[in-house]
């Protein structure tokens, strides 16, 4: 899982993004509009089968880019290129077209899946929507979506609430991958999860990328997160991108003061501790191993 | 470290059970649980989602809601809490015991100021307090927990505070009538990172000048190896495991600890397939169990 230099195609460019929000400044009903600058002149580029992950705080604007990548919100200005169009402007059936193309994976999996749903419906409702015919047929499909995101193919006549969170998770990326697309925005797709159920999702996104290539814009504000699953990554604070590079380039030496300093924040246990935990680890591992094979 | 017999142990838990009624029957959320913490110590109680630690501090604090049935004893340096009376234990929780909770906003009354809060906290457990002696309690906690400007912010509104400095307020409020023990539940999960790490310096810094003891609840493996001289492990509503954070993260003996501490995701580490806990074991609310899926 080296990061390919200089690396596959670009697929997906994002040239000096800007969104501004208009928001009601203090002193109630009457007072004057200010004018939100959320993102602020970012510059996005995502390769074929890899993933760009955008890290920041709250408010860094990292949300903000993804669904304008999306276009889930509408530029204020600044170009987003892909396969030759600028999808800023894009309608009617090049916008349907570009929906194919490029999915959005949520955080709260509850929340982002119709609660009074079968499985199947959820995730053929993309196709339906766009006008397409679900192929081979709404259950075989959902079936066979079903085993690449490792669930159980039986369960597609049940609710999202018979799942559990992580589950619940697989069930977005599938309604995602129903479509058939090149590029997966996942938008801190794997926060809300516990640790265990975490790395199992994690471990999903890495072998579907690895399998069938999607690439992923990756938002997330767990830098350690961001180091299981980036090739490359943005640092974002204040609407700007303060840092792009290499992931191991960038964990090893960072260069911004503020990457350093979000570095630095991050909890972490104690190195010796680890590697004793490790070294025991490896010791029981040799010893079952020598154990099986006598 | 006191001798044994002169002076009690701060908190001692034995046999705490916890039981909800649910349409599907009882159910037990926490399972003959039990530890001790010395006068200054520190622990901390780490698990997922589901597996008791917060119904754990709300028992111990006789907190639980109206239908939760408990058992066990709890005794606070060496007094009987669970058989006290809800006006007896108000006068316990916050004179000796103060809590600290994930979610500031909603522990903050969004319609008085924050120092008329803090006076009212100091107030309820002082007898014969006046309003200036209160305020001037409240401005040093406030100071105490590094708000800049703390005699003229003591007039703001929640609202006015960042989330890192509301908490930094309720920091000082549980602080300012003195405790000997800190229960902090989940107290940096709704922060940034850099804003965490300034939390929990500053708890660390406040436990040393106070001598309070500390029982930290959290799902994070990195912030409690930072924080409590010890660790205990909860599963499905039991002790898994209780060591020295030291032994925990260097030499875990559980399976289940081991399997959390593989699934953390690390920033200093060779990105491998990450580890993955199997099975959650019997999860509180029945139906959905992870784990299984590759």
């Amino acid at each position: 899982m080296t990061p390919a230099v200089p690396g596959p195609q670009v697929l997906l460019t994002a040239r000096g993004l800007v969104k501004e929000f208009s928001v009601r400044g203090q002193g109630g009903a009457f007072a004057r509009k200010r004018v939100l600058r959320a993102v602020d002149g970012v510059d996005v580029e995502l390769r074929a089968g890899q993933t760009l992950a955008l890290v920041g705080e709250s408010g860094s604007g990292k949300s903000t880019t993804a669904r304008l990548v999306a276009r889930l919100l509408e530029v204020t200005s600044g170009t987003v290129e892909f396969q030759g169009d600028d999808v800023t402007r894009l309608s009617g059936a090049a916008l349907h077209r570009f929906r194919s193309e490029v999915q959005v994976v949520f955080q709260d999996p509850y929340s982002s899946l119709n609660p009074r749903h079968t499985v199947e419906r959820i995730v053929t409702a993309p196709l339906v929507y766009q006008g397409r015919s679900v192929p081979g047929g709404a259950r075989a499909f959902t079936r066979s979506l079903m085993e690449r995101v490792g669930l159980n193919p039986d369960h597609s006549e049940r609710h999202p609430a018979q799942f559990s969170g992580g589950q619940a998770q697989r069930i977005g990326i599938a309604r995602a991958l129903a479509v058939g697309p090149k590029v997966v925005v996942c938008d801190e797709a794997v926060s809300a999860l516990d640790v265990s159920v975490q790395a199992q999702v994690i471990n999903l996104l890495r072998r579907l990328q690895r399998e069938e290539g999607y690439s992923y814009l990756f938002i997330a504000h767990d830098l350690a997160v961001v180091r299981q699953i980036a090739h490359r990554v943005a640092v974002m604070h204040q609407g700007r991108v303060v840092e792009t590079g290499d992931r191991d380039a960038l964990f090893a030496s960072p260069a911004h003061d503020y990457t350093r300093a979000l570095l630095a924040a991050v909890p972490r246990i104690r190195p010796e501790w680890e590697a004793a935990r490790r070294a025991r680890a490896r010791t029981r591992e040799t010893a079952d191993g020598k154990r099986e094979t006598t | 470290m006191t001798a044994i017999g002169k002076t009690p142990p701060l908190l001692e838990v034995e046999e705490l059970n916890v039981t909800f009624p649910t349409p599907q029957g009882a159910v037990d959320v926490v399972r003959d649980l039990g530890f001790t913490l010395e006068p200054g110590g520190s622990l901390g109680i780490v698990g997922e989602s589901g597996s008791g630690k917060s119904m754990t501090s709300l028992a111990i604090m006789g907190l639980l809601p109206p239908r939760a049935t408990m058992s066990g004893r709890v005794r606070l340096a060496g007094r009987e809490l669970s058989g006290l009376t809800d006006r007896q234990l108000r006068r316990v929780r916050g004179d000796r015991i103060a809590m600290v909770f994930q979610d500031p906003l909603s522990s903050l009354n969004p319609y008085y100021t924050v120092g008329t809060q803090i006076e009212e906290a100091y107030r309820a457990h002082r007898q014969r307090v006046t309003r200036r002696q209160a305020r001037r309690v409240a401005v040093e906690a406030m100071e105490r927990v590094h708000i800049a400007d703390a005699a003229r912010r003591v007039d703001h509104y929640p609202h006015q505070f960042s989330g890192g400095m509301r908490q930094r307020v309720m920091i000082a409020m549980a602080l300012c009538t003195e405790p000997d023990l800190l229960i902090a539940d989940e107290p940096t999960t709704a922060l940034d990172v850099t804003v965490q790490a300034q939390i929990l310096r500053l708890l660390t810094e406040v436990r040393q000048e106070t001598g309070a003891g500390l029982l930290l609840i959290t799902h994070d493996l990195a912030v409690v190896s930072e924080m409590t001289e010890e660790v205990l492990v909860m599963r499905a509503g039991a002790c898994v495991e209780r060591a020295s954070a030291e032994r925990l993260f260097s030499d875990p003996r559980h399976p289940y600890t081991r399997a959390l501490l593989d699934a953390v995701p690390r920033l200093d580490d060779e990105v491998g397939e990450l580890r993955t806990v199997h099975g959650r074991g019997p999860s509180p609310a029945a139906g959905a169990t992870e784990g299984d899926e590759r």
